[in-house]
């Protein structure tokens, strides 16, 4: 490629990009949002795939479309206007977050004008992707054992808080659940065992079966 | 492409996240506005890697632990999400102001 | 940028790639009819089981597009238009002839991969976007169904690439052909890989999104152009994973005599026939059995498949 069909195509992404992480604030619906953000993503993907950091970038593709597609579950589930059927503003401080996300903005902006990094080229354009591996595999391999066993903990972790069940009972001993009409106080359903889960719906194939037999 | 116009655009990315962050209210939409700066930082980091390093393979390791903290920082905060919510019926910073009931 | 295969004009490869997924529809829609029909004994007219699927194309094309309460129309449009092109994708870093591809990246299995991912947010949208309770049944099921089966995928993918020691699919090819084929070499992989391309494809016993138990789920609400354009996506994604298979596991366009896209072409067709025939033949799976097989049975044997490999690549 050309140095300016590059160009062409970074301004192109990096617009998008830019365009897209505002309208993940911006937009009603917030299966929309989950899915602006993950394509703010793709593009700074597709960005890396032009810095030659081509592993990243397609890396980059693989990872964020698992994890938007687990967050657009998760923004159904608790927001409650999934679909921006109504519209919604449910922000604070939005002055002051404005200018704090404009100044952070300007700040590094300015701090990217005027710092003086020395340029050095990439020496091996073609071996960036081997490069990297034996980094990874090689000098960093303590960096990626701790990778390792970060993740490890962390799936511990995230379990261990989003159980229902812990070492004294339910974790959600004490709690009540919302009311179904927020005007009733009698419409609080009442509390869901946490012990019911598993199986209970194994056995259910069966029914119905008269005179299937013959 | 420049080392400059990466950094400008990776600024932009991050400026964006803040604002998201400090001005919504969900937790989840919190969390969004983390990973839209989280991605400038990415960006940033493979720019630099890519103009000022000479091919240093550890810039772009520098990446994959960002891509770490964005999966730790989503499954941590799911999972906070989920236990506040079982425990007080919140998903809004709001909702969770006062340190007990 | 590029592996080692000789790549065509990018406007070139974009008809390649179109052609591939046009040629390759028409003949799944071809076997699915006639493959019915054996399955079913219903009499050998080869020629009525070869009209068939085109007529009732050309009925769906005049049926015209209920319109649900306030559908997402945008993602609605939008989602078939990324499942195809998430197919175009995945055939385009695929090597089709002995010495060229249209893309042959040396990222190649991760731009595979992604592809798959990008493929289930088309779905999951696909059922998101009408509106409707069965179309949003299916679009759930099919997550549960792929984060289980992309960790299959993507287990089964690195194991190819090991002996290659590269992730281009030409690399993959060209491994093959100097060892033995990945099928035998890598006993493991090829029917954990239809496992994968059945669930992608939304076909036979794993189409968790569009099963006829949901009134064909996220297309349940779309009719004429649109539902031939899902169908169509459908088939094209089946197109690009048999073509996949043929690739990681049956050397691809390597043989004798023939030309290498012939080759390719007979493996392509022959898996395709496989996985259309499990469609017909195959009871249909509860997700909850699927999720539970994909990750204590499935996924444990791509580790083990993996392990294997690793050694086998090693020795």
């Amino acid at each position: 490629m050309t140095g300016l069909a590059v160009d062409i195509a970074f301004w192109t992404f990096a617009v998008a990009a830019a365009w897209f992480g505002w309208r993940v604030f911006r937009t009603d619906s917030m299966v929309r949002a989950t899915f602006c953000l993950l394509a703010s993503f793709l593009n700074v993907g597709a960005i890396m795939v032009l810095l030659l950091a081509e592993y990243l970038g397609v890396a980059m593709f693989f990872m964020m479309s698992v994890e938007m597609v687990v967050m657009a579950i998760f923004m159904v589930a608790f927001m409650m206007n999934p679909a921006g059927l109504n519209p919604m503003e449910m922000v604070h401080q939005p002055r002051a977050a404005i200018a704090v996300g404009i100044g952070a903005a300007v700040g590094l902006g300015v701090v990217a004008v005027v710092a003086d990094l020395p340029p050095a080229a990439l020496l091996d354009e073609a071996g960036t992707i081997r490069a990297l591996g034996n980094e990874l595999m090689g000098a960093s391999m303590l960096l990626m054992e701790v990778v390792g066993v970060t993740l490890v903990a962390t799936m511990v972790g995230a379990v261990v808080l989003s159980s229902a069940s812990g070492r004294y009972g339910s974790a959600d001993t004490g709690s009540v659940p919302p009311l179904l009409d927020p005007d009733d106080p009698d419409s609080r359903p009442d509390l869901v065992s946490a012990d019911g889960e598993g199986d209970a719906h194994a056995g259910h194939g069966g029914h119905g079966g008269h005179g299937g037999h013959g | 492409m420049t080392i400059v116009t990466v950094l400008l655009a990776s600024a932009v990315l991050l400026g964006l996240g803040t604002w998201g962050v400090l001005s919504q209210q969900s937790f989840v939409m919190i969390m969004m506005g983390f990973e839209l700066a989280i991605n400038g930082v990415m960006l940033a980091a493979a720019g630099v890697w890519r103009f000022t390093s000479g091919g240093e393979p550890r810039g772009q390791v520098l990446v994959i632990v960002a891509m770490l903290v964005m999966a730790v920082e989503a499954a941590i905060g799911f999972a906070l999400v989920v236990a506040v919510y079982r425990a007080r019926q919140q998903d809004t910073t709001e909702g969770i102001a006062e340190l007990s009931r | 940028m590029t592996g080692e295969l000789a790549a065509p004009h990018p406007v070139l490869g974009a008809v390649v790639v179109l052609g591939v997924l046009l040629v390759g529809t028409a003949i799944v829609t071809t076997a699915d009819a006639v493959v019915a029909d054996r399955v079913a004994r219903r009499g050998l007219d080869l020629r009525a089981s070869l009209v068939r699927p085109w007529r009732r194309i050309a009925l769906s094309l005049v049926r015209p597009q209920p319109a649900t309460e306030r559908p997402d129309w945008g993602l609605w449009v939008l989602a078939p238009a990324a499942y195809v092109g998430m197919a175009a994708m995945a055939v385009s870093v695929l090597p089709l002839g002995t010495d060229w591809a249209v893309a042959d990246v040396r990222t190649g299995i991760v731009v595979l991969g992604s592809a798959e991912v990008l493929a289930m947010v088309a779905v999951y949208l696909h059922g998101w976007a009408p509106n409707s309770p069965l179309s949003l049944v299916g679009a759930y099921r099919f997550v549960a169904a792929g984060l289980s089966f992309l960790l299959l995928s993507m287990f089964v993918l690195i194991a190819a690439a090991l002996p290659a020691e590269s992730m281009s699919l030409g690399r993959i090819v060209a491994s093959q052909q100097e060892g033995a084929w990945n099928v035998l070499r890598q006993p493991l992989g090829l029917p954990l890989f239809l496992v994968v391309a059945l669930s992608v494809s939304l076909h036979g016993p794993l189409d968790m999104a569009d099963g006829t138990d949901l009134a064909t789920g996220t297309v349940a609400e779309s009719s004429g152009p649109a539902r031939l354009a899902w169908e169509f996506g459908r088939r094209a994604m089946l197109t690009a994973y048999a073509l996949a298979t043929a690739v990681v596991f049956l050397a691809g366009p390597a043989g004798p005599v023939l030309p290498g896209w012939a080759w390719l072409a007979v493996k392509t067709v022959a898996v395709a026939v496989v996985l259309v025939w499990c469609g017909h033949r195959l009871g249909r799976i509860g997700i909850q059995r699927y999720v539970r097989i994909a990750w204590t049975v499935l996924l444990p044997l791509s580790f083990l498949h993996l392990a294997i490999s690793g050694v086998a690549a090693l020795a």
